[in-house]
């Protein structure tokens, strides 16, 4: 009886709805696996933004919320890159507040009251959920077997490299833009396996939002052009292609254009090109078909020939003069930073100095992607045995993004769902012609043998397949085995890794239990609570978002590193000399000096260790001014103890860090615990800034910017007054006297 | 309890009868309490102008001039005093927090002894200076009284200070001679721009020290016009501070001398005047100047609405109206402020340096201040700009304000249209020439469909 309802269930017509909705269920649990594996971060710490840059879009989409659309497309922010101010409207990627904010209005008007916090700290692993189905959807367009779809949608869902942009509380752009990359590329295939006008129109939609939402859209922008030049190169063009390639091309870069932060960038910037001269050269193959149509072969090829020469040779000149005379802008310094890996270093300091933009380390690939990463050659290798249009793309993707995820950490990003597609398509393989459980019955045996006399070789069908139970079971068994170590290091990654707010700090004490470390908020609060209300702070750009989310002030600069010169003022500031650095403060409104110093507790991220980063950014501006080499002793060390150069000792970054720090040891034994080294016995004086706050482990810690002198003495003479020095009367000049005039 | 009620009724009191501009309790230090006696004229005067007059000896245990952290006076008059040095609670550090707390102070030298190093080196912390051996006294051989002084030509006769510059308004003028005896000269530094003199020694004046040989012209410091006889420091914060050469211009009896120049006629001093001009602006009677009012709006031909006024932000281009009325306190009322011929007021918009400066014109009057103004178009370049009047002139209070105001950009929607820019007419054209030959041609193919002829191939 059971047997025959499972029948029932599995076979004819209701058995496929069957299987629909055991899909529709699997599906749905992928996506809540995916949701749910994204919140360790929610319940072990508290639904708080992580990190820095999602700072900066929880208070846009703060400033979304509470004026509205039009004026936060018209923003200008007086409170970052003070006093520059910021248009920040038109230089944001509005993508992820808008969404937020569109979610925000719906559940208030389904009478849900939801603070936009949650709306925000919950909206990565939301938009996972939905990157699973996406991916569920892309990987289905390359494959017959329904499983490599839902491998592709739960590799998706729980792989660390996706995790690692997309927990909660990690309010980035990258939260919706993998979303929107995945399912850009679904309707891409889609488009170009149809032909249809409808599927084109939709990819540029997609486009667009994704345009709207990350800078990262640039690599659409190129890929699909790649694929299609791929194509055309095959000789694989069709009219499906020119359709649905000119109908992305045209609406897409219209769609783009509407974001005042791209504007006209995808006719003007080198970076754009690819897809304008695609989009060229398949006008010209499509009239060179219609002509073919019409012509002989003989003339044909010539008329062909001279066309190739004529228009390749327009092109290339119109591009140089476009290029030399500046219509078209160079390559972005980003760009080549992806071509030569020492090339940020040594040109662009602002971009070499994001941990996130260096090259990324070997071990980094299977920690994020574990044994994705030796099935992804695999699918690449099925996708080369069955090379269909959407095939060429796997491939292209695929070679594409390992490169880029070699160049930069961050890339890594793009990567993952080219892994998952390519893995899912070899594990579902494997899983299909491991698992089924029939053996073929001698009639078809004999049929086989028959047909085979018969037919022609690419008819026949001869029984090939694995009937052992016993490799089967070994084959299987082993794949079940690396996919339940999938999930266990998934889960352990995410929890261990990804996890971490990084504003607030977890420790364990020594009997394991977790201890807090808050100083960030702790600093923050305080500004937000001591300081005037557009008190101006200044501190590494690194923290410029989180003072403007957290703390509520001005800042100078901030991580949005728009402007290369201000930030090299900071950077001169904090390590030239009190005498220098003062005017400095002076002139740019200064009330506040944050560092941060992880001496104390072993931080390492402070900005002692980030110091040269801001030498060097300083130096680029003011080469003669400051020398990164006077940072380092004669022996070519960076060090900040006794041995440390004089250069080092006199800056502003220097004596902020360790002021009054030996007044927490026994006299000479104060200890720097992040460098390991012994530091002077006298603490450094400060004349023109005094400490105004040192939060609990000393990480923070604020000075205030002293005003000018009442009585027009110099900081170092009044402060010299005030300690009961007695002033030496200044002696005698030589040569003539200056006499004093009115 | 019933003390400190007394003395919040005679603050109270105090306050509501000043006539200087920040407060009446004056506090004078004097060596001891015969020496009150002679300057007698000058306490009554002082008392006459309303100023609660306190005095203490420098060695007394109650002298503090600070109660609860707050000063406990607003004016002080320090005498020299006859023993070395002003004692433990006019420490020079002391002394220095009193100016920071806004507190005035009038110190008088004497060339008769030597000055304390402690007031040597509280000078030399605003930039003035005193001859190596701190007992020098002014001596002139053309400007002496050839009564009181006709050995030893110590007893200085000037006419009264006119402004120190054509363009700064005079404190110190009027007629007749000043009769000042026995003057311990100073020397101001160049570098403070705060210091600046009183009173300058005639050309043909030099440092004498009485008791020592003459010195070697290697250490001379300063002769003639370099030598301060009144000297002022205005402190950034406007607190006052004046040092007068000598203590025995202010007696009774140099008040109402008789004094006769080098072939001049007798005639009486102008000492009460004078000092009555120099307490005045020391205790702030004359020369402070108040901003009653900042205004700043876009520029419009009518009335202006309350919620247009001051507005945070401005956009670049805007057309902007600026206003500041300041009034001048005379001894005993605000009058409108005037600025002095050759002078000008200026507004800067700046951000990190001044984009515009400019001077503002005098637009209007009230009762009691003068409304200066200008007009102009903010730059063309966004940023968190000042509005900043930065005034600072010898023997007026600082004026330094400073409005930060926003300047965006362009909203999206307050460009010009497309069609209002002629230059755009030829996109526009082609636009809609594109638009309306593509449904030209639609419409052109959708009605000629291809004749029913199966043999022949439709072009």
């Amino acid at each position: 009886m059971a047997e025959f309802s499972l029948d029932v269930l599995l076979k004819g017509n209701s058995g496929k709805n069957t299987r629909g909705l055991l899909r529709i269920i699997i599906l749905l649990t992928i996506a809540a696996a995916a949701v749910a594996s994204r919140l360790f971060s929610v319940i072990r710490f508290e639904s708080i933004i992580h990190e820095f840059d999602p700072w900066f879009n929880f208070r846009a989409t703060k400033y979304l919320v509470q004026n509205g659309f039009y004026s936060f497309w018209d923003w200008f922010d007086d409170r970052t890159w003070h006093p520059l101010g910021r248009v920040t409207g038109g230089t944001l990627y509005p993508g992820l507040m808008v969404t937020s904010g569109v979610i925000y209005h719906i559940l208030r008007f389904l009478t849900i009251p939801v603070d936009i916090r949650n709306v925000c700290v919950l909206l990565a692993p939301g938009f996972s959920g939905l990157t699973a189905l996406a991916m569920y959807l892309l990987t289905r367009e390359m494959s017959h077997s329904p499983s490599a779809g839902l491998l592709a949608a739960a590799f998706m869902g729980i792989t660390p490299g996706y995790i690692s942009r997309s927990v909660a509380g990690s309010y980035d752009n990258e939260a919706i833009a993998i979303f929107l990359l995945v399912f850009t590329f679904f309707l891409w295939i889609k488009a170009v396996k149809n032909g249809s006008i409808m599927w084109g129109a939709l990819t540029a939609l997609f486009y667009g939002y994704m345009v709207s939402a990350w800078g990262g859209y640039v690599f659409i922008t190129n890929l699909i052009p790649l694929h299609v030049f791929v194509l055309l190169c095959m000789g694989r063009y069709s009219s499906r292609l020119y359709i649905s390639y000119t109908t992305w091309y045209a609406l897409g870069t219209l769609g783009s254009m509407q974001i005042p932060f791209v504007g006209f960038l995808p006719i003007r910037n080198s970076d754009h090109m690819s897809a304008l001269g695609v989009f060229g050269l398949l006008q010209l193959v499509a009239f060179a078909e219609f002509v073919r149509a019409f012509l002989h072969g003989k003339q044909f090829q010539k008329l062909l020939t001279s066309m190739v020469l004529l228009t390749f040779g327009l092109g290339f000149t119109g591009l140089i003069i476009l290029s030399v005379s500046g219509v078209i802008a160079p390559w972005s310094g980003r760009f080549y930073s992806l071509w030569d890996t020492g090339y940020a270093k040594i040109h662009i300091p602002i971009i070499a100095s994001v941990s996130e933009h260096q090259p990324t380390a070997w071990p980094a690939f299977f920690f994020d992607l574990n044994f994705l990463i030796w099935l992804f050659p695999a699918g690449v290798f099925i996708c080369f045995q069955n090379l269909k249009d959407e095939h060429v793309f796997v491939i292209i993707y695929a070679v594409l993004a390992s490169y880029f995820a070699g160049v930069m950490v961050r890339l890594m990003l793009t990567l993952t769902p080219i892994v998952c597609v390519a893995a899912a398509l070899a594990a579902s393989t494997i899983l299909d012609s491991f698992l089924v459980m029939s053996k073929p019955t001698p009639e078809t045996q004999a049929k086989a043998n028959a047909d085979k006399s018969k037919a022609f070789s690419s008819t026949r069908n001869p029984v090939v397949g694995i009937y052992s139970y016993f490799s089967k079971a070994v084959v299987t068994g082993s794949l079940i085995i690396y996919l339940l170590m999938f999930v266990a290091h998934c889960t352990w990654v995410t929890s261990n890794a990804y996890s971490s707010p990084s504003v607030v700090l977890a420790s364990r004490l020594p009997d394991g239990s977790q201890h807090i470390i808050d100083d960030y908020r702790e600093a923050y609060y305080w500004l937000r609570q001591n300081t005037e209300d557009n008190a101006k702070i200044m501190s590494w750009w690194d923290y410029g978002y989180q003072i403007g989310g957290m703390a509520d002030r001005p800042t100078l600069v901030d991580n949005n590193t728009w402007n290369n010169t201000h930030i090299a003022t900071v950077g001169k500031a904090m390590s030239s000399r009190e005498e220098v650095s003062y005017p400095i403060l002076r002139q740019h409104d200064v009330d506040y000096v944050l560092v941060v110093f992880g001496g104390l507790l072993g931080y390492s991220g402070d900005d002692l260790n980030k110091f040269l980063w801001m030498v060097r950014i300083a130096e680029g501006i003011w080469p003669d001014e400051v020398k990164e080499r006077d940072f380092f002793t004669a022996r070519g060390e960076y060090r900040v103890d006794d041995g440390a150069t004089p250069t080092m000792k006199n800056s502003l970054m220097y004596k902020m860090s360790y002021y009054n720090y030996n007044s927490l040891f026994p006299a000479g034994q104060a200890v720097d615990r992040v460098r390991g080294v012994r530091l002077p016995a006298e603490s450094p004086t400060l004349n023109t800034l005094e400490e105004a706050f040192t939060s609990e482990n000393w990480i923070i810690r604020i000075f205030k910017v002293k005003d000018l002198d009442n009585f027009g003495r110099d900081h170092s003479n009044a402060v010299a007054f005030d300690k009961g020095l007695k002033r030496k009367r200044a002696t005698k000049k030589k040569g003539p006297r200056v006499l004093r005039t009115e | 309890m019933r003390w400190c009620l007394a003395l919040l009724l005679f603050c109270f009191l105090a306050a509501v009868n000043a006539l200087s501009s920040s407060g009446s309790r004056l506090l004078v230090v004097l060596d001891d309490s015969t020496e009150k006696s002679l300057y007698s004229t000058l306490w009554s005067d002082l008392e006459g102008r309303g100023y609660d007059l306190a005095f203490e000896s420098p060695k007394s245990d109650s002298l503090s001039l600070f109660q609860h952290g707050e000063r406990a006076y607003d004016h002080l008059l320090i005498l020299p005093p006859k023993s070395k040095g002003l004692g433990p609670n006019l420490t020079p550090k002391n002394i220095l927090d009193f100016l920071d707390k806004d507190g005035n102070i009038i110190l008088a030298l004497s060339g008769r002894a030597s000055t304390s190093s402690a007031v040597s080196s509280l000078l030399l912390e605003v930039d003035i200076h005193l001859a190596n051996d701190r007992s020098a006294v002014v001596v002139d051989h053309f400007n002496y009284d050839t009564v009181s002084a006709a050995e030893k030509h110590d007893v200085l006769l000037l006419n009264r200070p006119g402004p120190l510059r054509s363009d700064i308004k005079a404190f110190f003028d009027g007629e007749g001679v000043i009769a000042l005896p026995r003057v311990a000269p100073q020397t101001l530094g160049n570098t403070s721009p705060l210091v600046s003199p009183i009173l300058r020694a005639p050309e043909t004046a030099y440092a004498y020290n009485p008791k020592e040989e003459m010195p070697s012209a290697d250490d001379i410091e300063a002769t003639g016009s370099q030598l301060s006889i009144v000297s002022a420091m205005q402190s950034r914060s406007s607190a006052r501070f004046t040092i007068l050469g000598s203590v025995e211009a202010l007696e009774d009896q140099w008040f109402s001398a008789t004094v006769k120049t080098v072939g001049g006629k007798k005639t009486p001093t102008a000492n009460r005047e004078f000092v009555k001009q120099l307490t005045a602006w020391t205790f702030k009677e004359t020369g402070v100047l108040k901003v009653n009012n900042i205004e700043h709006h876009l520029a419009t031909d009518g009335e202006i609405a309350a919620e247009d006024l001051n507005p945070k932000i401005y956009r670049i281009k805007n057309e902007t109206f600026f206003s500041i009325e300041m009034s001048e306190y005379d001894y005993d009322k605000w009058v409108p402020f005037e600025v002095p011929a050759g002078d000008e007021l200026q507004l800067e918009f700046t951000m990190l340096s001044p984009f515009h400066r400019l001077n503002l014109q005098p637009t209007g009057r009230t009762e009691t201040g003068v409304i200066y103004s200008t007009q102009f178009v903010t730059p063309d370049q966004h940023g968190i700009f000042s509005f900043r009047v930065n005034y600072k002139r010898p023997f007026l209070t600082n004026v330094e304000e400073k409005h930060e105001v926003t300047v965006r950009h362009f909203a999206h929607d307050e460009y010009p249209r497309s069609w209002a820019i002629s230059g755009g007419w030829v996109w526009i054209a082609g636009l809609w020439s594109v638009i309306a030959g593509f449904l030209a041609f639609v419409v052109v193919w959708l009605y000629s469909a291809p004749v029913a002829d199966k043999n022949k191939k439709t072009q």
